[in-house]
């Protein structure tokens, strides 16, 4: 039978240990903020500024309407270059991702054939842009056609794409959501992990079990903090994302702390199962971050599409719960579904948590009884 | 005399390792139990299985009349309070705070955690702010702290596993004198110890070697059972060669360094005329480091 005051009296234990310990403080509070302030800065998906280097051997009014086009966009940052050794020579240094050659004949070929051809060389060192650029050449070269050949379009079928709950397909809006599935899953394993392999390590553990509390007990006790610190973790996670991002939030609170709750009770079962493995805090820090760093970066889909991946490495995602908080994050801050429409993420995100927890307080328990 | 612990053909066995092989012994309430043995040989293991922390492979361990089995181990840890050697206290918690915990965690409500405290505080002669930092604390006191802690919840049974390492001298006599005034209040004290010195404060000793019990008794016993001749404290008139030294050895049972000194023990009592050649000799009493010696580390 599990008495709760020999759980509030480790609970306020911990209470003080962290209020005492400045690197966990600094860990739950400051850390996040930076995770946010970084990723959400440095990640960007959209590209711009594409430093574009062209040489115009055409020189006249059609291959300058086109490099006008090109130019007046956000996307193209041009400059000329005299030849082609010159242009692949910035191109080798890093100066331009992509070279533009117009040929003598543009205008006549374009004006009499109906067909001028421009030679686009691109950077394939870096699949980010190029991907990026192609896409935006493609819009360029509809302008161009109808501004240089008068063409107007009166196609039957016509496309006209619109982007649902990120109109402008701001990199932030996608990255700072997910960020909170990093965030927690690095505080709740590491700090789970470093509190119990603590007490291992300065004998403190023994002591404990010498009393009549119950490891359910401890575990209890011990979590608790380190829970409430993952969600006011996750609160600086969305206040960051509101004030500096002006990252929407159209969902539903109730559903987001739901997904939240489940996530942080998997991850701090995680953290308690390296503690079981580990009983020194520095191996416990190297296994927390590659357990909670490296599948909720890789397998979450926070940064990599999922769907872009090979059959088995999607099928190893589903293990990690991260993978399915980004879906739920993401979705009540952009998209605003309901419970029933996530039943997927939750059923998962559930059944995976109640897995993690029930093994590792079953391990947890043996290993304290050995 | 009733027994507070009973321990009846205890073993613990690790994989194929038996870190105690079929020990048994008494301790009866109110004496200080001195439990000897060099690293290794099952003290730590024994104390574990006493204090609840280890299971016992086969063998019987009662505490205050309850048998050590599942769904006792309440009761049982109620009568005991255990300080271990590796850690005593939180060091970024108060005084207050560290004495509340190890409260709470053995179920003392609040009006006898007051009264114990006190009661407690009294005993130690304690005259620091409870809002300490143990941090702040010296070694001796922090110790005293401990001692506190492992009591606060009135066991029956103190389970002490080298309380005084690493305190100095003067601290460490002082909380022999509590280990002595415990027993006053009715306390049995379960302690181990590398001290020899503090060792011959014990009522009786049990000494363990390879996870077995070797001898047991009070102290002088042990000294009489050990050494029934004559022991002899010589001090070379110079310097001992190797040849000396190998000469000497040969006419003793017993040839231990002790200080500049060498305590022996003649395999003949007519061998100390020749001995008397070399050395300054006089007859002694053997210490329990003497003992100790003999039996734990004799056969190395």
């Amino acid at each position: 039978m599990i008495k709760m005051r020999r759980v509030l009296s480790i609970f306020r234990k911990e209470i003080y240990h962290i209020v005492r310990d400045p690197f966990t403080l600094i860990m739950a509070l400051v850390m996040p903020v930076i995770m946010v302030l970084m990723f959400g800065s440095a990640v960007e998906f959209n590209v711009q500024n594409v430093a574009t280097t062209y040489i115009d051997e055409s020189k006249t009014p059609s291959s300058l309407t086109f490099l006008n086009l090109l130019g007046s966009s956000k996307y193209f940052q041009l400059t000329s270059t005299d030849n082609i050794f010159s242009g692949y020579k910035r191109m080798e240094r890093e100066q331009a991702k992509a070279l533009i050659i117009i040929p003598p004949t543009f205008e006549y070929d374009v004006l009499g054939n109906n067909t001028g051809h421009i030679q686009i060389l691109l950077d394939g060192t870096d699949n980010t842009a190029i991907g990026a650029i192609g896409g935006y050449i493609g819009f360029v070269q509809a302008k161009a056609c109808s501004e240089i050949c008068k063409i107007t379009e009166h196609s039957t079928v016509k496309l006209v794409p619109k982007f649902l709950f990120n109109p402008e397909l701001n990199s932030q809006w996608f990255i700072v959501p997910g960020l909170a599935a990093v965030v927690m899953a690095i505080l709740s394993i590491l700090l789970t992990a470093l509190t119990i392999s603590r007490e291992w390590e300065r004998g403190s553990m023994e002591l404990l079990l010498s009393t009549p509390v119950r490891p359910l007990e401890i575990v209890v006790g011990k979590i608790m903090p380190y829970a409430i610190l993952g969600l006011v973790s996750v609160i600086v996670v969305y206040i960051v994302a509101r004030t500096f991002y002006s990252v929407p939030f159209v969902g539903s609170h109730l559903v987001f702390f739901c997904g939240t709750i489940l996530f942080l009770f998997a991850y701090l079962g995680l953290g308690l199962l390296v503690s079981t493995v580990v009983r020194n805090q520095q191996a416990a820090v190297q296994i927390a971050m590659a357990v909670g760093l490296m599948p909720s970066m890789l397998f979450s889909g926070f940064i990599f599409a999922l769907e872009h991946m090979p059959f088995v490495f999607k099928c190893i995602a589903t293990i990690f719960p991260a993978r399915w908080y980004v879906t739920i994050a993401r979705d009540q801050f952009l998209k605003g579904s309901s419970l029933q429409d996530l039943w997927l993420p939750f059923t998962a995100l559930s059944i995976s948590a109640y897995f993690i927890v029930q093994l590792c307080v079953a391990k947890f328990k043996r290993t304290l009884e050995q | 005399m009733r027994n507070i612990v009973e321990v009846q053909n205890l073993c613990v066995k690790f994989g194929d390792f038996f870190a105690v092989k079929d020990v048994s012994f008494a301790v009866t309430y109110g004496e200080i139990f001195g439990f000897l043995g060099a690293n290794g040989a099952g003290k730590t293991t024994t104390i574990r299985v006493i204090c609840g922390l280890t299971h016992a492979t086969s063998g019987e361990v009662i505490i205050a009349g309850e048998h050590f089995i599942k769904g006792k181990e309440d009761i049982i840890k109620a009568n005991v309070g255990y300080m271990s050697q590796r850690f005593t206290l939180y060091n970024d918690l108060t005084i207050k705070e560290n004495l509340d915990f190890a409260a709470t965690t053995h179920n003392v409500s609040r009006k006898d955690l007051q009264r114990n405290k006190s009661d407690l505080f009294d005993l130690i002669q304690f005259n620091k702010k409870e809002s300490s930092l143990v941090s702040e604390l010296p070694s001796g006191i922090k110790q005293q702290v401990a001692l506190v802690a492992a009591l606060i919840h009135q066991p029956k049974l103190v389970v002490l596993d080298e309380p005084t390492a690493g305190v100095s001298p003067v601290s460490r006599a002082y909380f022999w004198e509590l280990i002595r005034k415990l027993t006053k209040m009715n306390k049995t004290v379960f302690v181990t110890t590398h001290y020899m010195d503090e060792a011959e404060n014990c009522d009786r000793i049990a000494l363990m070697r390879s996870g077995e019990l070797i001898a047991i008794g009070t102290v002088p016993e042990l000294k009489n059972n050990t050494f029934s001749t004559q022991m002899y404290n010589i001090t070379p008139k110079k310097p001992l060669i190797n040849d000396d030294a190998e000469s000497i050895s040969r006419l003793c049972l017993l040839f231990e360094p002790y200080g500049i000194h060498y305590h022996v023990v003649l395999k003949h009592d007519a061998d100390i005329t020749s001995l008397e050649d070399k050395c300054y000799v006089e007859k002694v009493n053997p210490s329990l480091e003497d003992v100790f010696i003999k039996l734990v580390e004799g056969d190395r």
